[in-house]
């Protein structure tokens, strides 16, 4: 292979070692690789509660990972069992964004999600170290010593190298640094065998991979990439340049999605079974996805429905959710986007017990100015227009629970509950 | 954080009880204790109560940051806390220090 061609970077990929889990240690004054911490989820919608983050320690001695449930935590005295601060990890994330800025220009960041980030190195490394294992060093330190977290770093020359070098070396390593070249990459990774463990390959591409006799990462690079490409398109080809560590993506030109939607769905703290309790949930998830689009000053013109059932609830059909579209003249007005979901969903629903709601909006266009319909009182389509700009004023001022539909109120509804939640999880004590 | 932000250690006493309250359910062959945490990276008090049943995973609610480093601002609200509740104080990461005014060991 020859490599001259391919971009020849220098990025670094960050992550925090058991992020949550090490945040709550340092408050506690913990040390977070030694410390034996969970944090459990106690959401309405997640059971008898589910495990966010672990400590290494707790991963180490008592297995326990990520997403296990309440039940599944052994009573044992030495684990410390902590709630959830989602705003607490956002701010810390937003601190050791900080300290990345001072070692990359802010065009140069890409943050990757709440604990981990992508620096682009290339042009600056050479001011902090001679070479890029120091430079890693050096950021380790600076965040371990400011904020007491212990961060894992992948060094490659592209991002996929990074990323690879920090999930399947950095990870496993003493200093808690990894790093790939064109060079090194068929050494430490067509040896892989556990495909799944390569990011971007699923349970579900490393089952149609051993279909096609591929059994190694050593094995994709070797295959003809063009057959590949036939038999898995695009993500074939892309599989391909996987195996031999290329990337050719430039985050500063960033690909706008081609067709933008909003959408917002939500587990139900219990299987619901009486149809007035589902549309009641089902009218705030309307409304709060409206209210979203509206911010944008956007309108639709199709609305789709996701309605799926409680495990127990499935279809004859083996069915295990129903999801249906439906095009309507362009709107942001929620009682009107309202209405056609709760005819949607009267149309297709069948009595099943419901555990996953979803509303989306899509086929967006700028809204700006009011489409008069020929054949109602425009009138009260002024005022129906105006009505939901009051509320969205009102809940922007005073904040998203400040005026509230009374039927959520009822029993069922979540709104209200959900509404004090960040990402869904508990955001902590206000004040602090 | 930054600037100098006036404390009022009632208030902050205050809220640390009022979050403590519901909490606080007096079982039996259970462990109550509020553990306070001198955490040097955020510069800040933090105040936990940590629940521990006989046999049980230990459980650590956090209550409430007190956004100070001075010793003399801890120990005002510590003493308005202990107004309210009997419950043992645990101090971590204090060091070896005495309280400013009391004089007494930080423990």
């Amino acid at each position: 292979m020859d490599y001259t061609h391919e971009p020849h970077g220098l990025f670094f990929m960050i992550d925090n070692k058991s992020f949550y889990a090490s945040v709550e240690s340092v408050e506690r004054g913990l040390n977070p690789l030694e410390s034996i911490i969970v944090v459990m989820s106690e959401a309405d919608n997640t059971g008898s509660g589910l495990v966010l983050a672990t400590s290494p320690m707790a991963k180490k001695l008592f297995g326990i990972s990520n997403v296990s449930r309440q039940y599944e935590v052994p009573h044992d005295p030495r684990i410390i069992v902590v709630p959830p601060r989602m705003n607490l990890y956002i701010q810390k994330n937003l601190a050791i964004n900080k300290i990345f800025r001072e070692y990359v220009a802010d065009a140069d960041l890409f943050p990757y999600s709440i604990d981990e980030s992508i620096l682009d190195m290339t042009k600056s490394w050479r001011l902090f170290g001679r070479t890029p294992e120091e430079v890693a060093r050096k950021i380790q330190l600076r965040i371990r010593h400011e904020l007491g977290l212990y961060t894992t770093v992948g060094i490659g020359e592209n991002p996929v190298q990074a990323k690879l070098a920090l999930d399947l070396q950095a990870k496993h390593d003493h200093e808690l640094i990894g790093r790939l070249t064109y060079e090194s990459f068929p050494r430490h990774i067509w040896p892989i065998t556990e495909l799944t463990k390569v990011w971007s390959i699923g349970r579900r591409t490393a089952a149609h991979l051993q279909r096609l006799g591929i059994h190694s990462m050593g094995e994709l690079a070797h295959v003809n990439p063009y057959e590949l490409q036939q038999t898995m398109g695009l993500i074939g080809a892309q599989l391909f340049a996987l195996a031999w560590g290329i990337d050719r993506s430039h985050f500063t030109q960033v690909r706008p999605p081609k067709e933008k939607s909003w959408s917002n769905s939500q587990v139900l703290p219990r299987d619901y079974r009486v149809q007035s309790e589902i549309e009641l949930v089902l009218r705030e998830i309307g409304l709060q996805t409206t209210a979203r689009m509206r911010h944008h000053q956007q309108q639709t013109s199709c609305i789709s429905l996701y309605v799926g059932f409680a495990w127990d609830g499935q279809a004859d059909d083996g069915r295990s959710g129903l999801h249906h579209s439906r095009r309507i003249d362009p709107t942001d007005n929620a009682q009107t986007i309202i209405r056609e979901l709760v005819t949607l969903f009267r149309e297709n629903w069948d009595g099943q017990p419901v555990r996953n709601l979803g509303v989306g909006l899509s086929r967006l266009s700028p809204s700006g100015r009011l489409q008069l319909d020929l054949f109602q009182d425009p009138q009260r389509q002024i005022k129906d227009d105006k009505f939901d700009r009051v509320i969205d004023d009102l809940r922007d001022r005073f904040g998203k629970t400040a005026v509230i539909p009374a039927s959520s109120l009822l029993k069922g509804g979540t709104m209200l509950r959900r509404a004090a939640l960040v990402g869904g999880h508990n955001g902590g004590n206000s004040f602090d | 954080m930054g600037g100098i932000v006036l404390i009022d250690e009632t208030k902050e006493a205050d809220l640390i009880l009022s979050r403590l309250v519901p909490l606080f359910t007096a079982q039996w062959h259970c462990r109550y204790r509020l553990d306070v945490v001198n955490n040097q990276y955020g510069h800040v008090f933090n105040f936990f109560l940590d629940i521990q049943r006989q046999n049980h995973r230990e459980r650590s609610i956090p209550l409430h940051s007190v956004r100070t480093t001075d010793l003399a601002v801890l120990e005002r609200v510590i003493n308005q806390v202990r107004q309210g509740t009997a419950l043992t104080l645990n101090f971590v990461d204090f060091g070896h220090v005495r309280w400013p005014v009391s004089q007494r060991w930080i423990r």
